[in-house]
């Protein structure tokens, strides 16, 4: 990415905050999107460094266990030169005493130019974002949103189907627990891809229907109807809440295996967000299979994250010279 | 003796059909009469008074001083949060002149001197008269019952254990029973946490904003079964916080079968829909039970506009600035209201065509009245009734901000919202407090 591009920016990204896809425009979505692809170069270089955020401070501030996402943001932030600092609280932090407002607070007094948070609260970076002049970069809220892995999923899309427009896109597993199921609906939506939801109706909310999006309860019947299946990670939890029968009957029902992909059109796109329970929602062999594009996902997330990045602190910038 | 006579304004005192221009006569804490009078005329029928004021309500409407079913105070246990006194003076500026104040204080208002304390504040501050609603059951744990006969003698309107951690059929069904002995409402708001353990209404924009929802039908759930309980008992139950089409339509079947049932919404579920709870997460928009739909909404108008809804309560309850800086999740429940419920009555009622100016300012003075069995000395300008009077400008524009309103809290989930009428003047038993803006 040259720095013509980066000045050009806050002209078309006026955001200091990414919270989610929902509120982007399709221009918006595209900008950032067409910016990651600028930064996806740099990681085929053998000096992995750009200067854009030279002098600005990262912080990470992470509220849930996390490898991925956190370790994506932390390189995306360093291949940008940035400072970062790593924060991670316990999810009792609110009961010692300092609420999420104060502990922002606190480390924007310290000079953190870009909050990346990840909460198990839906709304907290919205209430973090209100509170602090820094940019607000929701790393996963609750079962809200998850906008940079929205994006790095359609940025993987695009980079292997071309133009999505038309194209058809299934998310598998629990939907009403899924903040990458929900961000996936609302880019793919503006890119106008018909996207379909597949798993237990208790794991499905009916009120998706009002966005367009189709609703399937039955995968087998639909397996030869969509170009990519975006396989969600299942969480033991919900089985011992009641939310589905067992593992055996999830697997049954709606895991990935060879005899469901024969049935998918040929070059299907398998994608996973991770981690991954290999023989529950995916087999071993999909799983690592030729249609597998799992770890191209976890290679463009850092080009989607230096986008956000730059962009939230340009935007940020413009707004306060 | 003083008095006060009050010319010129439109009186509506719908518990005595007037609806016109007319004077109102207040003598010590009494209503003495409502009439078209002149000073001399008062003067020469009442020599022994000793000071008149007259106070000029041309262009105000002039109600009985209204009463408010749901306040939740902080006193005692969270004083931090609202005082008594201070919620009996916020109410003033609404209008309120009678305000019932819910048990689920720390600890409950489930014992003779929690009742006795609570009025005893009231009195103390002087302001809105405070009267206590006390637990069913003691602790409000849905176990024991509360000595209900002594809490009756000592001056409780009612019996409500509002939000139980656990849910006992068996024991409310008792409840209601014992209670019915007293001629005392019960009011039963108790849903079950199993399926209403969510932070907003469920549907649509809940499964987009990931918060986990409060489902409508566990609202029902509740509604339905206190009505059978009515039934089988014959307690009067007090359908209060109804938010919810199928819980309206669940009090009106059990009316049209002739069960001593009546209903209450809080005027914030008028105004607002989870639409807005969306937006951003505001924590001020989290109320119990949840802001609910448009449709939900029209069916609460609807339930006013045909009676099956009785009475507008504020659902008041101050929250501290730290405690609603907070994640949505953690946040907890609860909204001012006591200055803003006429005035989204108005507004959102009235001026919308869905009550008349009477049939409105019913559902804040004589129907709340009757159902706390206060109706002999509240909620009329019927002569020998408590000398409480609310003196409103119905044509007054404002925006609600933490600025306009006079609580020391300031969790208005109306905050930026537009409404017409504000109250100018309230006497309270015989006294006069003018108020600003």
């Amino acid at each position: 990415m040259n720095q013509d591009d980066t000045e050009q920016a806050p002209a078309r990204w006026t955001r200091k905050d990414l919270l989610g896809l929902e509120e982007l425009t399709r221009e918006e979505l595209l900008h950032l999107l067409d910016t990651a692809r600028g930064f996806s170069e740099i990681s085929t270089r053998s000096i992995k460094k750009a200067p854009a955020l030279r002098g600005k401070v990262v912080l990470n501030l992470f509220f849930e266990p996390s490898t991925r996402t956190k370790s994506s943001f932390s390189l995306a932030a360093q291949r940008l030169s940035a400072d970062l600092v790593d924060v991670v609280k316990e999810a009792s932090s609110a009961a010692k005493g300092e609420s999420l407002v104060d502990t922002g607070r606190n480390l924007e007094a310290m000079g953190v130019d870009i909050v990346i948070v990840r909460h198990q609260q839906a709304g907290a970076p919205h209430l973090l974002a209100r509170s602090l002049k820094a940019s607000v970069i929701n790393a996963g809220d609750g079962t809200h949103e998850h906008p940079t892995q929205g994006l790095l999923d359609i940025f993987t899309m695009r980079e292997k189907l071309g133009e999505l427009a038309g194209k058809k896109v299934a998310l598998v597993g629990d939907i009403t627990h899924s903040r990458v199921a929900r961000s996936n609906i609302w880019g793919l939506r503006k890119l106008g891809v018909e996207v379909g939801v597949i798993g237990p109706r208790t794991l499905i909310p009916g009120a998706f229907r009002e966005l367009g999006v189709n609703v399937h309860y039955h995968m087998d019947e639909v397996l030869g109807h969509y170009d990519v299946f975006n396989i969600l990670r299942i969480q033991m939890e919900r089985q011992r809440r009641g939310m589905f029968p067992s593992v055996r009957e999830y697997h049954h029902l709606y895991g990935i295996d060879q005899t469901r992909l024969a049935k998918m059109k040929p070059g299907v796109l398998i994608m996973h967000p991770g981690p991954i329970n290999r023989g529950v929602e995916i087999s071993h062999e999909v799983a690592d299979g030729p249609n597998s594009v799992i770890l191209q996902q976890v290679s463009n997330g850092l080009a989607v994250r230096m986008a956000a990045l730059v962009l939230t602190q340009s935007a940020r910038e413009a707004a306060n010279p | 003796m003083d008095g006060i006579l009050i010319q010129g304004g439109h009186v509506v005192d719908p518990q005595n059909g007037i609806d016109a221009e007319a004077d109102v006569l207040l003598l010590g804490d009494k209503v003495a009469a409502v009439a078209r009078m002149t000073e001399a005329d008062v003067r020469a029928n009442h020599r022994g008074l000793e000071r008149l004021q007259i106070v000029n309500a041309r262009g105000l409407v002039v109600t009985p001083g209204l009463i408010d079913l749901r306040v939740h105070v902080g006193e005692p246990g969270r004083d931090a949060e609202e005082t008594i006194a201070a919620a009996a003076q916020t109410a003033l500026h609404g209008g309120f002149t009678t305000i019932a104040v819910m048990p689920d204080t720390d600890p409950p208002l489930d014992n003779v001197a929690g009742a006795l304390f609570v009025q005893r504040q009231g009195e103390r501050a002087g302001f809105a008269q405070v009267v206590p609603v006390c637990a069913l059951t003691r602790g409000r744990a849905g176990e024991e019952l509360c000595e209900i006969g002594q809490l009756v003698e000592a001056g409780a309107v009612a019996f409500s254990d509002e939000q139980r951690p656990t849910d006992t059929p068996g024991a409310i069904l008792r409840g209601m029973s014992y209670a019915s002995m007293f001629d005392r409402p019960v009011i039963e708001v108790s849903q079950d946490l199993s399926i209403a353990g969510g932070a907003m209404n469920a549907g649509y924009e809940a499964s987009l904003a990931g918060v986990p929802g409060i489902p409508a039908v566990a609202e029902e759930l509740a509604v339905a079964r206190a009505c059978m309980f009515a039934r089988e008992t014959g307690c009067h139950y007090h359908a209060a916080l109804l938010s919810t089409r199928n819980a309206v339509r669940a009090v009106k079947r059990a009316r049209r079968l002739g069960v001593r049932v009546t209903g209450e919404v809080c005027a914030h579920h008028l105004a607002l829909t989870d639409a807005e709870v969306r937006k951003a997460y505001d924590t001020n928009l989290k109320v119990f039970p949840p802001l609910r739909t448009r449709e939900d909404v029209a069916w609460l108008r609807r339930g006013l506009a045909e009676g099956v809804i009785d009475c507008i309560s504020s659902g008041h309850r101050g929250v501290a600035p730290q405690d609603k800086e907070l994640e949505f999740g953690t946040a907890p429940f609860g909204a001012l209201g006591l200055e803003t419920a006429l005035a989204v009555t108005l507004t959102h009622l009235v001026q919308a065509g869905v009550l008349g100016l009477s049939q409105a300012i019913a559902k804040l003075t004589c129907n709340p009245a009757r159902v706390l069995r206060l109706q002999a000395r509240k909620g009329s300008l019927t002569a020998g009734a408590d000398a409480d009077v609310a003196l409103i400008d119905p044509k007054h524009e404002w925006t609600v901000s933490a600025g306009s309103l006079f609580s020391l809290r300031k969790n208005s989930p109306l905050l930026g919202l537009k409404l017409q009428g504000r109250v100018r003047s309230v006497i309270a038993r015989g006294r006069l407090h003018e108020l600003g803006g």
